[in-house]
């Protein structure tokens, strides 16, 4: 056993009786521990973690944060309108109240009896999800949002704030999304950080949809830049589901998202648009399995990343399609883009199809800046710096343009720019 | 306005451009034919300042600067504009945005505040009726889509916005059909003024029977073999280059 993993069960040991049996069940958190001791934390060694920086994990105090920093919750942007929204500071539940209307809602799982706590379809079952059971066995706070009918608010907004160093311990976001049959959602869900904390982020998501149902899922991951954020989301999607999740990921020293989404039902669709960017040291690696496990389900995978400095970005996109899944239809267009010498982009669709009669495209490329492009605005007169600017931005356009929401995207428009110092680029857009 | 003294110059290694003379007076309008290979593309790419484009010896004096210590941006905030060939497409980018950018770079150099943003738009709008496009092409990104026709006259709106001093135009007369060779011309013949002087470099004489240039020069082997007024074009579509190649041989 690893010197991480025996800190992991000692440190489980020593906290045990204080973790809420209503977010997790004891056994559940035992067994997860377990499952962890015998499998391992994720390595470098192992493909699909090559590019995540794992370092932390082997100096990490895997028990929750206990002290609580107070955290600036006045500095949050402002939530849309027709939005509810619920603040988590270092996985606890901070602002938001329940609702508990016929068709709608929302609980944090700590205030419950432990009795009602059912057991998730999170953990052990899922491939890579090894970060998601230590979520499992420390998490101190879940909230469960059970969307069933038209009181739901227009959109819920989830802002997960981070304001406890790693020292500290780790911070836990827990949340269970589960629609019904027919209902349509929007969610959007911020990760925020104090600036100069080195934090330690470990959240996991588990989203259920119900027949014919449509998520809407903007995730805007802007941890501190000392923050090292990991992330398992897990998807099981109904017949005719539509999960539409866009993510952008500019922030953390270190980012990992693990996502695992089941197309269970038939003609069931994941569309998904992810962008990360990359700077001086950081990365952002993204891993992505979707099972087609019904016939005529569906898969669009765009995913646009830029590495600047000494930076890394990772995109693992898998798509299985089982024997049953005839009709199936799978689109990736991966691309990486690589602006220095010393950058690093990994782009890599993979296919595994266990039946005949489907469609399966895909298109990875990783490069730089197109000489062309660049000349053609240079003989236009502008700058060097602005027209590499534009030509990055042009870059993300393929996923920026999906947002629909239009305070969301010039949100996302100005964090975009910021990152990429384009303080020119802000004039134009 | 420009003049081109013994220019050599180099693409890959190789020399294409050897010991090239032009001169360009204020307010005319100069043709430079040629065979295909002859250095036509390389010469406008060479003014533009393109990187990869090497010239290992030569002047190039514009307006009475050293055209060569330039950067390509300079170059072009300077009043220099080249009308690609290809010109390029880059989705995302959008053509307002490129136009708006590319006003504003000029302006500055000049010290001059940027384009206030509603007059920019009408004159934007004023010159692409001119050039009959659409006035939704400026809200898709630069030549995204666009067909050959469409690029070309894009190139000419650019300009005719930009308003350059100098404007070397890149066989923008290929792949026109006879309407669209019409728009363009009369688009380029709207910037004939006595302070602007423009370059067509192309292949055939039919775009200089819409705009007719003051003189015309033949570009055989990297080298002006021949100038003259209008009716040399008028030859060289009789007779062909063949006699002129031999004649440099």
């Amino acid at each position: 056993m690893s010197a991480a993993v025996e800190q992991l069960r000692s440190e489980f040991d020593t906290v045990r009786a204080q973790l809420p049996g209503s977010v997790i069940a004891p056994e559940r958190r035992s067994r997860a521990i377990a499952a962890l001791c015998a499998q391992g934390l994720p390595s470098a060694r192992e493909e699909n973690w090559r590019y995540t920086n794992l370092r932390i994990l082997e100096r990490a105090r895997f028990a929750p944060v206990d002290a609580h920093a107070e955290a600036a919750l006045a500095q949050l942007p402002e939530t849309p309108a027709g939005f509810a929204r619920w603040v988590f500071v270092d996985g606890l539940l901070r602002s938001g109240t329940a609702a508990e209307d016929p068709g709608f809602s929302v609980r944090s799982r700590r205030s419950l009896p432990a009795a009602l706590a059912p057991a998730w379809p999170l953990g052990s079952d899922l491939p890579e999800a090894r970060l998601a059971l230590l979520n499992e066995a420390f998490a101190l706070d879940a909230l469960a949002i059970d969307v069933h009918g038209p009181a739901a608010p227009a959109g819920i907004e989830l802002v997960f704030v981070t304001a406890s160093t790693a020292q500290a311990g780790t911070s836990y976001p827990r949340v269970h999304l589960r629609l019904a049959a027919g209902v349509e959602l929007t969610v959007i869900e911020r990760h925020l950080g104090a600036p100069q904390t080195g934090s330690l982020v470990n959240g996991a998501m588990h989203v259920e949809l119900g027949e014919h149902a449509r998520l809407q899922h903007y995730r805007l991951q802007q941890s501190a830049a000392q923050t090292t954020w990991f992330d398992t989301l897990a998807a099981e999607l109904s017949a005719h589901a539509h999960y539409r999740l866009l993510s952008i990921g500019t922030g953390a020293q270190s980012a990992r998202s693990t996502v695992h989404v089941r197309l269970a039902g038939a003609a069931a669709h994941l569309e998904l648009s992810a962008a990360a960017l990359a700077d001086r040291q950081q990365s952002q690696d993204m891993y992505v399995l979707s099972e087609h496990l019904a016939p005529d389900t569906r898969t669009t995978e765009t995913f646009r990343g830029i590495a600047s400095g000494r930076g890394r970005v990772a995109f693992n996109g898998k798509i299985v399609v089982h024997p049953q899944a005839r009709g199936s239809d799978s689109r990736q267009s991966l691309r990486g883009l690589l602006d220095g010498p010393e950058a690093e982009i990994d782009v890599r669709p993979q296919l595994e199809i266990y039946t005949d009669e489907v469609r399966c495209s895909h298109g990875a490329t990783a490069g730089k800046l197109d000489e062309n492009m660049l000349f053609y605005l240079l003989a236009r007169g502008i700058g060097a710096p602005l027209a590499q600017q534009l030509l990055k931005w042009a870059f993300l356009e393929d996923v920026v343009a999906q947002i629909a929401r239009t305070e969301l995207r010039g949100e996302v428009e100005r964090a975009l720019s910021a990152q990429m110092n384009a303080a020119a680029m802000q004039e134009l857009c | 306005m420009l003049k081109i003294h013994n220019l050599h110059a180099t693409v890959d290694g190789k020399e294409i451009l050897k010991g090239l003379d032009l001169e360009v007076p204020t307010g005319e309008v100069h043709a430079v034919m040629g065979p295909n290979g002859s250095g036509k593309s390389t010469l406008a790419y060479v003014l533009a300042g393109r990187p990869g484009y090497l010239v290992t010896a030569g002047t190039i004096t514009y307006e009475g600067r050293d055209l060569l210590a330039l950067s390509p941006e300079d170059r072009a905030r300077a009043g220099v504009f080249l009308g690609f060939q290809y010109p390029v497409e880059i989705p995302g980018v959008n053509n307002v945005y490129l136009l708006k950018a590319a006003v504003n770079a000029v302006r500055k150099q000049r010290g001059e505040p940027e384009v206030d943003a509603f007059e920019f738009l009408s004159l934007v709008r004023e010159k692409m009726r001119l050039m009959r496009m659409d006035e939704s092409m400026l809200a898709r990104g630069v030549n995204e889509g666009f067909s050959g026709g469409e690029k070309k006259r894009n190139e000419i709106l650019q300009m005719l916005v930009l308003e350059p001093h100098l404007a070397v135009l890149d066989e923008t007369d290929s792949g026109l059909d006879i309407d669209a060779l019409k728009i363009v011309a009369q688009g380029v013949n709207t910037l004939r003024a006595p302070e602007r002087s423009l370059v067509l470099v192309t292949h055939y004489q039919r775009l200089l029977e819409h705009i007719v240039p003051d003189r015309v020069h033949v570009l055989v082997n990297g080298r002006i073999v021949r100038s003259g007024d209008r009716s040399l074009a008028v030859q060289l579509e009789q007779r062909g280059y063949d006699w002129l190649i031999s004649e440099a041989a």
